[in-house]
């Protein structure tokens, strides 16, 4: 019996996709990009996502749950399609390796910083391969094994909330930006909720009933309100000032934390949140592996999953110090907000022009 | 060259040869051909009865004494050919046309009578071995006592006295090509799902193998992932776990010999539940599952999260409790890892060593080793007081888990943990534990998740995985078994 994934799983996977090494300065990018209770334009930015998301929705009913290789492969000529295909490939393993290199350096950072990031990187990029070379149904498995191991932190933030204020949250609205609001601020914040549109290369395990979307948009509801929860504890928690001071907010709240039998447990905590982040890798080089095996379709087992692991390490290389792999998150990020819209509405264009040529062809015979 | 290397990393087309048909030649029995067959075998016995001119060859050692007398002696003692061919007509007397089946028969304890040139088989096996007794691996407090034997008779006698139904239904195999081990599959007709039935059938019958002498030896030759370390069946030598596991629609396999049983499908989370939970008020029930649950956390992480906080993160240690910690270090000359290497290599050697000697002598490796590992090592400055805790609450939690395979396969991943913790701290901890995730996933057992009810996720089930709920709340039966026929119990009125 073939598996299908279901709407839980893609829910699970959309959630887990989005939660990455943003979350732990995302208090601190919302007071300067936004100012004050900026949770609120967190909120408006989750709509523009399930604007995305319904776009994506949109294709699949179109194209009736064909793949978007299918799509692309039906209207535009192969050797357009190839090295367009080995862009994406290796645009979608550059996100996924500057991801995974970010967390690694402030790991790196808080715990071993004497220790070559490189070594802790190569690791992270074993669990990658041990996880591509798995089918998505597997893959989606230990996402939700990953979702239920880290989930319960949480509960963590009941520790802070003795000390929780709600005066800290000011009632003024977007006040105190760093620099005056603008587009760009809120294009750097949406890149937040980059990662659902990798949906659409979950189509061909998926029911063709595009009942599993409901799974998407919970996903991505659920991220929304796991980020709004994030800010309001950290604004209440911390001053805004504060908020803007550190890098990291979340880690430092978490070094708050004293238990009587264990101290200073950010760097446990912080640790736990690879499993979202080799996810998101994961994903990213999913999506690539896709790409890939259109391109390469009578590979050997397993060798495109090196390829991909191999290339990902490599890419490791061009980030080796927090600035810029800070840097290297923003403008991948940027760039994969652009294609999350721009590829749903090339292929709706693809479609409608697939469908004008099939109502032609009916009428001529 | 570039091609040569494209060519070495496609995928080579796999020439299939057709499937070439055996057709096997059909010897009639014949009692010279069977003397020849077993020519040098002592134990083989030749009884001619002259005057009804027939013959008996049987095994000595496999034929039982009172079963001789009443379907041989008595009848053919003293008697003309005619009344012999009389009472041959009988129906415990069964002709046989193959020469195979003669001397299988004959090998499986039955008499073989060459009468007029045919052959009859006559069960007159007698069962040896050990009487129902208790398991001594899966003892229980509470329920049942009795446990499955090597005898394939008494454990399936034990089976159909516990499910008195007609729809139970047994399916008989052989495994081995030269220990013919007879395996029974046992299952619920109108609730298990027959593509189970048929999948294990055909795996057993597809085995190549020279023989099969035991229940844990055969699942290895049928898992779906021949190299994981996890067990992927669920073997269990008590009568009233196998019973439970059959009436909730999985088969159960028996192997000739051996005295446990197995079933399928089979997820991780059943390695954690014993029948004992079930015969308890289900709130007690409930806390020992998550006890165990919490045991497999302890002994997957405990020493190393010891390693790795003693060598990376001192700053996780409470300050009430490093100066005690620190001074415990002090006198041991190893870094942390290799202490923690040492002291569980030593829990584990005195474990096998328990296991090994007879329970008296096993009592006193057990008191030796507390002396060695306990006071005397931390004297020597060998290891410090806390990593013994540590050590020590790993261990006893080790054994918390019902089954001794997952505990064993369990306690062998620690190694590989606490070596990761000792050069990587936090990081390694979680790298090694998200490798055994990754590894989980991919496991399958019969075509299902491992990993079920958390993937594929079905919450219901959980109620009978992470807990034992309440009987009127198990109403159905669990989802991977895929039965049509869900519902088990219904509400009391």
């Amino acid at each position: 019996m073939r598996e299908k994934l279901n709407w839980f799983h893609v829910a699970i996977l959309t959630y887990m996709i989005q939660l990455d090494v943003t979350l732990f300065s995302l208090p601190r990018i919302i007071a300067e990009k936004l100012g004050t209770n900026g949770w609120i334009g967190v909120l408006l930015l989750s709509l523009v996502g399930i604007l995305n998301i319904f776009l994506y929705s949109l294709v699949h009913r179109m194209g009736k749950g064909a793949s978007f290789f299918d799509i692309v492969e039906a209207s535009l000529p192969k050797f357009m399609i190839y090295p367009l295909y080995l862009a994406l490939a290796l645009f979608y393993i550059y996100v996924g390796s500057i991801l995974g290199k970010s967390f690694i350096i402030i790991f790196q950072i808080m715990a071993f910083p004497t220790t070559n990031s490189m070594f802790l990187f190569l690791l992270y990029c074993y669990m990658m391969y041990c996880m591509l070379i798995k089918d998505i149904y597997s893959i989606s498995k230990a996402v939700t094994v990953f979702f239920f191991v880290t989930f319960w932190l949480g509960g963590l933030t009941f520790y802070y909330f003795s000390e929780w204020e709600i005066v800290r949250l000011t009632p003024f609205l977007f006040k105190g930006a760093t620099e005056e609001i603008s587009l760009n601020s809120w294009t750097d914040i949406y890149t937040i909720f980059v990662g659902c549109e990798l949906c659409l290369y979950l189509f061909p395990y998926a029911s063709r009933d595009g009942k599993w979307f409901k799974g998407v948009y919970i996903g991505h509801i659920f991220i929304t309100l796991v980020y709004v929860y994030v800010i309001i504890v950290s604004s209440g928690f911390f001053s805004f000032h504060q908020l803007k001071a550190m890098s990291y907010p979340i880690i430092d709240s978490l070094a708050f934390i004293e238990l009587p039998f264990i101290n200073r447990v950010e760097n446990l905590v912080f640790a736990f949140f690879m499993f979202s982040n080799v996810t998101s890798s994961v994903i990213y080089g999913f999506a690539s592996l896709s790409a890939m095996k259109r391109i390469f379709p009578r590979m050997r087992k397993n060798v495109l999953e090196f390829v991909i692991a191999g290339i990902t390490f490599g890419f490791g290389f061009t980030a080796q110090i927090l600035r810029e792999t800070d840097k290297h998150v923003s403008d991948a990020m940027f760039v994969e907000t652009i294609l999350a819209f721009s590829i749903p509405l090339l292929l709706i264009v693809l479609l409608l022009i697939q469908r004008l040529r099939l109502q032609k062809g009916s009428e001529r015979a | 060259m570039v091609k040569r290397i494209m060519q070495l990393l496609q995928e080579q087309p796999v020439a299939v040869a057709p499937p070439v048909e055996q057709t096997e030649e059909v010897i009639p029995p014949s009692l010279d051909h069977t003397l020849d067959q077993f020519t040098d075998c002592a134990d083989l016995v030749h009884r001619s009865f002259p005057k009804a001119n027939l013959d008996v060859v049987y095994f000595a050692f496999l034929v039982g004494n009172d079963e001789f007398l009443r379907d041989i002696a008595m009848p053919f003692s003293d008697v003309t050919e005619s009344e012999a061919a009389l009472r041959l007509t009988q129906s415990q007397y069964m002709p046989v046309n193959n020469s195979k089946d003669c001397i299988k028969g004959i090998l499986n304890g039955k008499a073989a009578i060459f009468f007029q040139d045919v052959a009859f088989l006559v069960d007159i096996s007698h069962p040896i071995g050990r009487s129902i007794a208790q398991s001594e691996t899966e003892t229980v407090i509470t329920g049942p006592h009795d446990g499955f034997v090597e005898n394939l008779v008494h454990n399936l006698s034990v089976v159909r006295r516990r499910i008195k139904s007609s729809h139970v239904k047994t399916v008989t195999l052989e495994v081995g090509e030269v220990s013919k081990t007879i395996v029974v599959l046992v299952y619920m007709e109108d609730i298990v799902d027959m593509s189970f039935v048929q999948m294990l059938r055909d795996r057993i019958q597809q085995i190549e193998v020279d023989s099969v002498f035991e229940t844990n030896q055969l699942v290895q030759l049928i898992d779906d992932n021949p190299n994981s370390l996890f067990p992927q069946f669920m073997t269990t030598e008590r009568p009233d776990a196998i019973c439970s596991k059959i009436v909730a629609g999985r088969v159960a396999c028996f192997v000739e010999g051996s005295p446990s049983a197995f079933s399928c499908p089979t997820s991780f989370f059943e390695f954690f539940s014993s029948p004992d939970d079930y015969y308890q008020r289900w709130q007690l029930g409930t806390a020992l599952r998550i006890l165990r649950i919490i045991g497999f956390l302890i002994t997957m992480i405990f020493t190393a999260l010891y390693v790795s906080v003693t060598t990376f993160h001192y700053e996780m240690i409470p300050h009430t409790m490093l100066l005690n910690l620190t001074e415990s270090r002090s006198k041991v000359p190893f870094p942390p890892l290799v202490e923690a290497i040492m002291m569980e290599t030593t829990i584990e050697l005195l474990r096998e060593a328990g296991a090994r000697l007879p329970s008296k002598i096993g009592q006193t490796i057990g008191i030796v080793g507390g002396i060695v590992i306990g006071q005397a090592a931390v004297q020597a400055g060998f290891t410090s007081n806390i990593l013994i805790i540590a050590v020590a609450l790993s261990a006893i939690a080790s054994f918390v888990i019902p089954s001794y395979l997952m505990s064993a396969s369990i306690r062998l991943i620690r190694f590989g943990i606490i070596f990761l913790a000792g050069i990587l701290g936090n990081f390694g901890i979680i790298v090694g534990v998200g490798l055994v995730v990754i590894h989980l996933s991919g496991i399958t057992n019969m075509g299902t998740s491992y990993l079920t009810p958390i993937a594929p996720i079905s919450t219901y089930d959980w109620l009978d995985t992470f807990a034992r709920g309440p009987f009127w709340s198990l109403r159905k039966r669990p989802s991977q078994a895929r039965t049509n026929n869900e519902v088990k119990s219904r509400p009391r009125k």
